[in-house]
């Protein structure tokens, strides 16, 4: 009897060794678009996360989250399993700067008689790269003289910027620094290029146009005589994140309203000499809009056929320049602008901002371009 | 004999069940298989048939997807997910700033919620469609090889230099046609287009371009930021709000090329009162359209006097709202979208401490 109760220890013995705990490992296999790799498994378990009725259960046996709030869905992504390897591709690429927890759930893992597994969990961290400061390069319009009637401003950002709720880092200070109360059109969708580097801003036109509520309610928001800041502020982020370089501020007085529309008549040709390329200089009496100054003008040679070449915008937006990518021939061009060309306050060749209807025939342009033709001798 | 008649009748009848739902499904019925390369989810509304349109400003065009969400009986009961931006952000793997929700549409079929969401920012930016049910389960919506249909838009983005962009700012289905609002980044014109749906090549639509006459007579264009279409004494008519604050009517009969379009002035809103969404119910047998506003919060206005509206042409001064009489919802502020969920309840996406949610309210 003494004998069998020696022996029971050394019986228990290989019974207590067979409950280690695994520990599975969890890696990425890659970088934003890589795949999140678990192994450790034991081979039954293995077995089973490869069957083809598994895809529930393996998607509870590991779990990536953004690192956060404890309640937040985990991500949308792929699970595969092969060779004892749990995979999972993310349906999305991972974001750089933006912490990542993984973490197995060893209560569905179907673990084999006497298996058991740890909670394992690791967090996983892109660095973003170092980047420099995104910087406003320019406001248009240039000048620091500005209509009372000023329909529009352009942002020229050196690099893409951050999209959603930007209107509140876009202020207008009056001379004491008081903010002008929502002198802008906000729109949800807002105005920008493709590229996400230019951003159009619009005075509220309610408050330019006359007879509107908002006018007869509160007044313009620029006003004759005097001084404004427009201000961008610092902490508009740049699509990576960054806040910009500095807080830009546009110092600008206000003048009379423009009610004028460009007209091409009053412009001033300086036509270049023939067996050369230099630019044919185009000068205007007042500002014009920016964007479109570098989209609507074009040269056409006496056929009509367009003349190839590349166009800069300077003097404050009082020239065109047209530089051809051969030299001149000599000869007869046109000068040919579409009608919709609008100055910043919103007037066309083809019509005013507004329109007085009672004098229906003045200011209208009804032709889609307009030509002025030059000599290049 | 008795049989055959009764035969015949099964007959006939199953004949004319089927031609009918023939042409129930005519819309789905005209979708091709393929996978639509959204550039970007905007604006989103529903055609019939389960068919959701979204506006791709980026992308110059319009989509009409098949989501298939089709069930015998449309979902009851309220819909809420709090904090569904960071939901959302979690599923696509993005911290909560990096997700704008776009749009929110409701399928009447199902009575699911649908989002339209950006994800990320910059070149990384990605468009996400998404798909709420009421347990508040949010999955993504299939674009891989689904039925769809593409609308492009004139003067796509060219690569380079051409900077101009037209942005959709709203868009909804209406007696055969899809309407979409837009303004350009660059020169001040409002163009809303009606395009024939299904789309065909041959008729890419009409652009017409959106004026207003405001009390002195002055004549400016007008971009359209939301509009809701409604019947009036049985002809549909578009309920638009101007980005200059007037609330207008227009008859689409009105919408030909080439004509002047102003719409009535049913209401001039006034500065600080943004029109961000709309929707037309009704309630006691009576019409309303609930507008969801930037500053104001929700305003409920009787659609009864808009057909019989002389439109506002005096100068309205002093504070207030001017026009069709009106309602404002109290306790309803920072609705950012609004969508009707079924005939007695509106879906809503409201800003609350810093985040966002769905939530439901009973129409008032």
């Amino acid at each position: 009897m003494r004998k069998i109760a020696y022996l029971m220890p050394l019986l228990l013995l290989p019974a207590l060794a067979g409950a280690e705990t695994l520990k599975p490992r969890i890696r990425l296999n890659g970088e934003t678009a890589g795949t999140f790799e678990v192994s450790g498994f034991s081979a039954a378990v293995g077995m089973r996360l490869g069957a083809k009725d598994a895809a529930k259960q393996v998607a509870d046996i590991f779990t990536v989250r953004v690192d956060g709030k404890a309640d937040l869905p985990p991500l949308l992504g792929e699970y595969s399993a092969k060779d004892g390897t749990l995979s999972f591709k993310p349906r999305f690429p991972l974001q750089r700067g933006v912490r990542y927890r993984a973490a197995v759930h060893p209560d569905k893992i179907p673990a084999a008689e006497g298996e058991k597994y740890a909670a394992v969990e690791e967090t996983f961290l892109l660095p973003k790269p170092k980047t420099v400061p995104t910087v406003v390069e320019h406001v248009y319009p240039s000048r620091d003289e500005l209509p009372e009637n000023l329909l529009r401003f352009y942002f020229h950002f050196s690099a893409p910027m951050s999209r959603g709720d930007v209107y509140q880092y876009i202020r207008l200070l009056d001379a004491a620094g008081k903010p002008v109360e929502a002198p802008f059109l906000t729109l949800e969708q807002e105005l920008w290029d493709r590229a996400g580097q230019r951003f159009t801003l619009l005075i509220d036109p309610g408050r330019i146009k006359r007879g509107l509520k908002p006018r007869e309610d509160v007044g313009p928001a620029l006003e004759q005589g005097k001084k404004y800041t427009l201000e961008i502020g610092r902490d508009w982020l740049d699509a990576n994140g960054e806040p910009l370089k500095e807080t830009y501020r546009k110092k600008f007085r206000v003048a009379a309203p423009d009610e004028t529309q460009p007209d091409p008549k009053t412009w001033k040709l300086q036509a270049p000499p023939a067996g050369k390329a230099e630019a044919l200089v185009v000068t205007f009496p007042k500002p014009l809009d920016h964007a479109m100054l570098g989209r609507v003008l074009s040269v056409t040679d006496d056929r009509g056929q367009e003349v190839e070449g590349t166009v800069a915008v300077t003097d404050e937006e009082t020239r065109w320049r047209f530089t051809p990518k051969g030299a001149w021939q000599a000869g007869n061009y046109n000068l040919v602008v579409d009608t919709t060309l609008e100055d910043s306050a919103g007037n066309s060749i083809a019509r005013p901002f507004e329109v007085d209807v009672f004098r229906p025939v003045e200011g209208r342009v009804k032709t889609e371009t307009t030509k002025v033709a030059f000599k290049v001798k | 004999m008795r049989i055959r008649t009764v035969v015949a009748a099964l007959c006939a009848a199953a004949l004319l069940a089927g031609v009918a739902s023939a042409a129930e499904k005519k819309l789905t019925a005209s979708l091709k298989k393929g996978t639509p390369e959204l550039k970007q989810a905007g604006p989103i509304a529903f055609a019939p048939e389960g068919i959701l349109l979204v506006g791709d400003s980026l992308g110059a065009a319009v989509y009409a997807i098949d989501t298939g969400d089709r069930p015998a009986k449309a979902a009851e009961g309220d819909l809420k997910v709090e904090g569904i931006n960071e939901k959302i952000a979690g599923l696509l793997g993005a911290e909560a700033k990096q997700v704008r929700i776009n749009g929110l549409a409701v399928n009447p079929l199902s009575g699911n919620a649908y989002l339209s969401v950006t994800r990320g920012q910059g070149k990384e930016a990605l468009a996400v469609l998404l798909r709420v049910n009421r347990s508040g389960k949010i999955e993504e919506v299939e674009l891989k090889e689904v039925n769809f249909a593409k609308a492009t838009l004139p003067n796509p983005p060219a690569e380079g230099k051409n900077q101009r962009q037209e942005t959709i700012t709203s868009l909804a289905y209406a007696d055969g046609k899809v309407y979409v609002a837009g303004l350009s980044n660059e020169e001040f014109s409002s163009k809303l287009r009606a395009i024939p749906f299904p789309f065909t090549e041959a008729d890419k639509g009409t652009s017409i371009e959106i004026y207003h006459a405001s009390h002195q007579k002055i004549e400016t264009n007008s971009p359209i930021r939301t509009f809701v279409p409604y019947k009036v004494n049985n002809e549909t008519n578009l309920l638009a709000a101007y980005t200059c604050t007037p609330l207008v009517r227009v008859p689409v009969s009105d919408l030909k090329p080439g004509e002047k379009v102003k719409g009535t002035t049913i209401a001039e809103l006034g500065n600080m009162n943004r029109p961000l969404d709309m929707i037309v119910y009704q309630k006691g047998g009576k019409d309303y359209i609930l507008m969801a506003n930037s500053a104001r919060g929700v305003m409920k206005v009787p659609a009864e006097g808009i057909d019989k509206a002389k439109g506002i042409t005096e100068p309205v001064k002093g504070g207030g709202t001017a026009g069709v009489g009106y309602e404002t919802i109290k306790d309803l502020k920072g609705v950012e979208h609004l969508a009707k969920l079924d005939k007695d309840h509106a879906l809503i996406l409201v800003k609350k401490d810093g985040s966002q949610n769905l939530d439901t309210i009973e129409l008032p």
